[in-house]
């Protein structure tokens, strides 16, 4: 959660330009900015636990997208087996996910932290391989999907129609946004967390408990993402590998909005999200909307490191 | 010592080079997929060495099948030939792509080469007239008409190669230079190490291996697609087979990937369905509890076996 103040000017530039660039996109492409707004909402709800993760464990999880998958796939099962709704079962998904961080943390996580950045990727690394895998061996690699029949609600404006379930992802990812600012600005524990992103030496000297800190958010941020895994089962399919590509998004937003912002989280979000609906919305180039992120990923990351920080 | 150490290596080469002459085609293309995985490791390995995590292995191994593909099927270039293009194709690639990156460390390059190995995916699959398209395209013939014999002796030759290559790197003052950007980059740099000469030219070796790799194994199959060329399997199993074997060395790589090529060769006819597994649990429990792999448990015991007989520890 460092460096804060050095990047506050992104607080500004972005939701202008994301102001500028919806108006624009708007007139010519309306799909465009709706489905970009419901995609970059759900993109933004992932990354936000990935950057506080990064931000106060100083951890990349490259298991971060496996354990959308792992989330979707348990509350796939729960449907299956008690016909609970998905949204619902975000009450069983989130806790239980919560749990799993805590204790992948406390097996794996934890002994690396003091170890080379190397053994840390590497163990997160295998961590998503262990996932992706076990989800395999488990349910197969047919996709699954559940019918709720709000799942297909749509509306109508002006003669386009589209979708508005996915608007929950932006209510997900506000709400989130709201009560990660409220934990960590207002609580004892969450100002503590803070301390600990900002200076985990110091935080320590002054006694707070560090370890216990980073057990917290590491659980915490599995457990948001339980959140997104219940919205999603609703209105995608799911198959082993369909949370990875989660993983680099997410760290793109993050690298994108600075660490410690998550608010420029949420307005990365949303111009890749758009960006993305903008390219596939061109006929005959929908496959190239992927590059929209790899390419901003690389192009943030190059250039920050001519700047000489990072993020 | 030293004497048998290089009799031990030359049956090992000589034992490699026959081994088509007592197998059956079965464990001879399983033996074809250790050495490819070896060659693989072991360039990823060569980069580790410089303190650089790289994600790309199977980005610049990707590009090297879809270069060595191509340039057989549009210009009718020879099968072995082209292998050599794919290795050029990769190295130019790294050329140009090594100016920007290799500025960055750690997290931020490993996610770049992660990245850029995306990017490749993307371009292959939505170039449809020059590459095919997510279907790929196909040959008419495999290389050697598919014989398996000297799709082995190919593929036998490249991971010597890439040993000679991995051990060049171990002996010369370049070992020297890159073991000194890897523990401590500001004390290398006022040394004058060059470092980013260095690590720009292990990064268009490594990746031009990886390009050769890659259009070899292209031209064994006559086909590429992007899911197959840039297979997340050809960047974890490497990684997983460098691991478990002993990383920075050239024969921690060669003794994991026979091991786990072998093993995952045996798990995969036990469990069709994701016996990738093992890979991810081995990378884990390496992490976790064995840091220096297979070939650092050997050297201990060895150590323990000397000292212990001889009674004298200090003899080397």
């Amino acid at each position: 959660m460092a460096e804060t103040k050095t990047h506050g000017h992104h607080r500004f530039i972005l939701p202008l330009l994301a102001i500028v660039a919806l108006i624009l996109i708007f007139i010519f492409k309306p799909y465009a900015v709706i489905y970009g707004i419901q995609r970059g909402s759900l993109y933004a709800l992932i990354a936000m636990p990935l950057a506080l993760t990064l931000g106060i464990v100083g951890i990349l999880n490259l298991a971060h997208g496996d354990f959308l998958t792992l989330g979707a796939y348990i509350a796939y099962w729960i449907f299956n087996s008690t016909g609970l709704d998905p949204l619902l079962s975000i009450f069983i998904v989130a806790p239980l996910l919560f749990a799993v961080g805590a204790g992948l943390y406390k097996i794996t996580v934890s002994k690396v932290l003091k170890a080379p950045l190397l053994n840390q990727l590497l163990l997160t690394f295998g961590i998503a391989m262990i996932l992706e895998e076990a989800i395999n061996l488990i349910w197969t690699s047919r996709p699954r999907n559940v019918y709720v029949d709000y799942a297909s609600a749509s509306a109508s404006i002006g003669g386009f129609r589209f979708g508005t379930y996915e608007f929950s992802y932006l209510l997900a990812a506000v709400g989130v946004l709201v009560l990660l600012r409220l934990f960590l600005k207002r609580t004892r524990l969450g100002k503590a967390a803070f301390a600990v992103g900002q200076n985990p030496r110091g935080a320590k000297i002054v006694g707070i408990n560090v370890e216990m800190i980073y057990l917290l958010i590491f659980s915490i941020s599995v457990g948001i993402v339980g959140i997104a895994a219940g919205l999603v089962l609703p209105r995608m399919s799911i198959f082993p590998l369909f949370g990875s590509p989660f993983t680099l998004k997410s760290f793109c937003l993050a690298a994108m909005a600075g660490l410690g912002n998550l608010t420029g989280i949420l307005w990365s979000g949303l111009v890749l999200g758009i960006g993305e609906a903008l390219v596939q919305s061109f006929e005959g180039y929908s496959g190239w909307s992927d590059i929209v992120f790899f390419g901003v990923l690389i192009a943030v990351i190059t250039i920050r490191s001519y700047r000489g920080s990072y993020v | 010592m030293k004497k048998l150490g290089i009799l031990l290596i030359l049956a090992a080469v000589v034992l490699g080079f026959l081994f088509p002459l007592y197998t059956g085609p079965y464990p001879l293309h399983v033996m074809t997929t250790v050495l490819t995985y070896m060659a693989l490791g072991l360039s990823w390995d060569m980069m580790l060495r410089t303190g650089q995590l790289s994600f790309g292995t199977a980005g610049f191994f990707g590009l090297g099948s879809y270069a060595a593909l191509l340039t057989t099927l549009y210009l009718g270039l020879n099968p072995l030939a082209s292998i050599f293009v794919g290795g050029i194709f990769s190295a130019i690639v790294a050329f140009g792509l090594g100016y920007a990156i290799l500025r960055l460390r750690e997290i931020y390059f490993a996610i770049t080469t992660l990245a850029l190995a995306g990017v490749f995916t993307v371009v292959a699959r939505n170039l449809h007239d020059f590459t095919g398209g997510p279907e790929g395209k196909i040959l008419p013939s495999a290389i050697f008409n598919g014989d398996p014999t000297k799709v082995y002796w190919l593929t036998f030759l490249i991971a010597l190669g890439t040993i000679l290559v991995s051990e060049i790197f171990q002996r010369t003052r370049i070992r020297f230079a890159i073991t000194a950007i890897r523990n401590d980059e500001i004390t290398a740099k006022s040394s004058g190490v060059d470092i980013f000469k260095y690590l720009l030219f292990v990064f268009v070796i490594t990746s031009a291996i990886q390009g050769v790799v890659g259009g070899a194994y292209a031209q064994q199959y006559g086909f590429v697609s992007p899911e197959s060329a840039f297979s997340t399997n050809f960047l974890l199993l490497p990684i997983a087979m460098c691991l478990a074997g002993g990383i920075y060395s050239t024969l921690g790589p060669v003794i994991g990937s026979v091991i786990l090529g072998v093993l995952s060769e045996y798990l995969k006819l036990r469990f069709p369905y994701g016996h990738l597994i093992v890979y991810g649990v081995i990378i884990v429990a390496i992490v976790l509890f064995m840091p220096h792999g297979i070939l650092g448990i050997l050297k201990k015991m060895v150590q323990k076996a000397r000292t212990g007989v001889g009674g004298n520890g200090n003899e080397k």
